[in-house]
């Protein structure tokens, strides 16, 4: 062998090598890249949808601007688990499907009017982000358009700043868009089994003029609310219900055999310009229309934001019930500054509720249905 | 007109007429959500109050007999912002409906909109008859 055949095999040799080297570099990083993008998108994410009408009739709600452009926003999580993924959004469970870098989401929610449909998500996705287009299947009273949707990391929120409070005193119209109204969530077997069982037209506490309580109440989509300031407490004055809510802005405690109650025992504090409320003391009652239950025990977490020009005040609110929800229901409220209205009265009267159940034979059975209107 | 047409109507129906109702319990569960139709007859009574307001209305049905129906619609604090009062319809008045009936052939309306007898509208402007898929 010559000399330069030496040469000619050893280079060869080399870059059979270097492509054997290159080859295996190249696999472990398309391993690693691919199982990369299917784990990094685990975790928590903020969905934003834009270009859906939003959910709020705007006929219903007198000084409510119209705004087709309002975003949409919720909480996304997915986890993976044995290949497969599982996803919520405002902690109830949506359909996910993930291949290579597509993924298409479907999520259930429930109109102003009471109309379940679907909002499907279909897109790209990267450690970094994830975006596309959406459409709506399904019968919605409200209409809304499809449009296009993105999600980025949930950032922390843990940071404890000093109190800076602003100004929320005033009256506040529901405005359009925010909230997803996820209809289904994640319910323990415990409310499965009962709410398995709940008829919302007899069973539903505001059907015979009782009081939902808080948790539907501060999620009401179509009636004003007022904020009055005062030292120490705030006073939410809802016009659903006529209900009063009291907020303690000084660590007060409830006093010695306070009982739980439909609205609850109500703390705040502010974190910077953000009123925190944590309220406890919560009766056994339904978290919405669709008759979910809470437990006696249950909190719910409020953060309210209110907008620089001081006219736009939003909201966040997070059930926290383990013995109901394997997670916890977030809803978010927008409410525009309307000095133009008054808190209306609103008396209620159930009697035509008991005339109709009169008029078809059904009390009986609903009387018998007793036990249905007691949640421990 | 053929069933494409008239299911097109429909949908521009629905498109361009939301409901009064903004219900307080699951309106799914008690109405049809798919289902629109009108009725026409003489008001018998009149429940202006939470936590629905209701219009009973007498109707004449196929078989020429009287069948009373039980119109809902939104709160009244709702309703009086718009200029809706407790006196806006009255008993004895023939007004015109249309709506999402009651499920299991119950006689439940829920209100999209009202033609009142000088021919104005609550809720949504009154449609032509012909725009509608299913009359009673």
């Amino acid at each position: 062998m010559t000399h330069n055949q030496k040469i000619k095999n050893k280079l060869k040799s080399l870059k059979l090598r270097q492509f054997s080297i290159c080859k295996t570099l190249l696999l472990i990083i398309f391993i690693s890249s691919s199982s990369f993008a299917q784990d990094s998108i685990e975790g928590e994410w903020m969905l934003t949808l834009n270009g859906g009408k939003a959910q709020i009739d705007n006929s219903v709600v007198i000084g409510a601007p119209t705004d087709n452009k309002a975003a949409i926003i919720g909480q996304l999580s997915l986890k993976e688990s044995n290949g497969n993924w599982e996803g919520h959004v405002e902690g109830g469970p949506v359909e996910i499907n993930v291949e290579g870098d597509a993924i298409e989401i479907l999520i259930d929610s429930r109109d102003l009017a009471g109309f379940v449909f679907f909002r499907r998500l279909t897109g790209r996705h990267s450690d970094q982000g994830m975006s596309g287009t959406f459409t709506i299947e399904g019968t919605t009273e409200t209409p809304e358009a499809g449009g296009h949707w993105m999600a980025t990391r949930k950032t922390s929120e843990n940071i404890n700043l000093p109190p800076q409070p602003v100004d929320i005193s005033g009256i506040w119209t529901p405005a359009p868009g925010m909230d997803f109204r996820k209809y289904s969530m994640d319910l323990t077997d415990k409310a499965q089994t009962w709410h398995d069982d709940y008829i919302n037209h007899y069973d539903q506490p505001n059907v015979r003029c009782v009081s939902p309580g808080i948790v539907a109440i501060v999620a009401w989509g179509a009636y004003p609310f007022e904020i009055l300031e005062s030292n120490n407490r705030l006073t939410f004055l809802y016009e659903v219900d006529s209900e009063i809510r009291r907020i303690f802005m000084n660590d007060k405690q409830p006093p010695e055999y306070f009982p739980p109650s439909a609205m609850g025992f109500s703390n705040g504090h502010w974190n910077g310009n953000t009123l925190l409320i944590e309220t406890q003391l919560l009766e056994g009652n339904v978290r919405d229309f669709r008759g979910e239950p809470i437990s006696e025990g249950a909190r719910m977490h409020e953060q309210y934001n209110l907008s620089k020009d001081g006219n736009t005040l939003t909201a966040v609110i997070t059930l926290l019930d383990p013995d109901n929800y394997k997670k916890s229901p977030i809803r978010r409220r927008k409410w525009i500054r309307n000095p133009n209205t008054e808190i209306y009265p609103y008396e209620c009267d159930p009697d035509s509720f008991f005339r109709q159940m009169y008029n078809e034979n059904k009390l009986d059975m609903y009387f018998d249905r007793s036990h249905r209107r007691q949640i421990d | 007109m053929s069933s494409f047409k008239r299911n097109l109507k429909i949908i521009l129906f629905l498109m361009l007429y939301s409901s009064t109702v903004n219900s307080h319990h699951s309106f799914a569960v008690e109405f049809t959500a798919e289902r629109i139709i009108e009725i026409k007859g003489v008001v018998t009574e009149i429940w202006f109050r939470n936590p629905h307001v209701r219009y009973y209305i007498d109707t004449i049905n196929k078989s020429n007999k009287i069948e009373n129906w039980d119109v809902r619609t939104s709160s009244p604090s709702l309703l009086v912002r718009k200029g809706w009062t407790k006196k806006t319809i009255q008993v004895g008045d023939e007004i015109s409906i249309i709506g999402h009936p009651g499920r299991d052939d119950r006689k439940l309306l829920s209100v999209i909109s009202i033609k009142l007898p000088d021919g104005s509208s609550l809720g949504q402007d009154y449609p032509d008859s012909h725009e509608l898929g299913e009359k009673k």
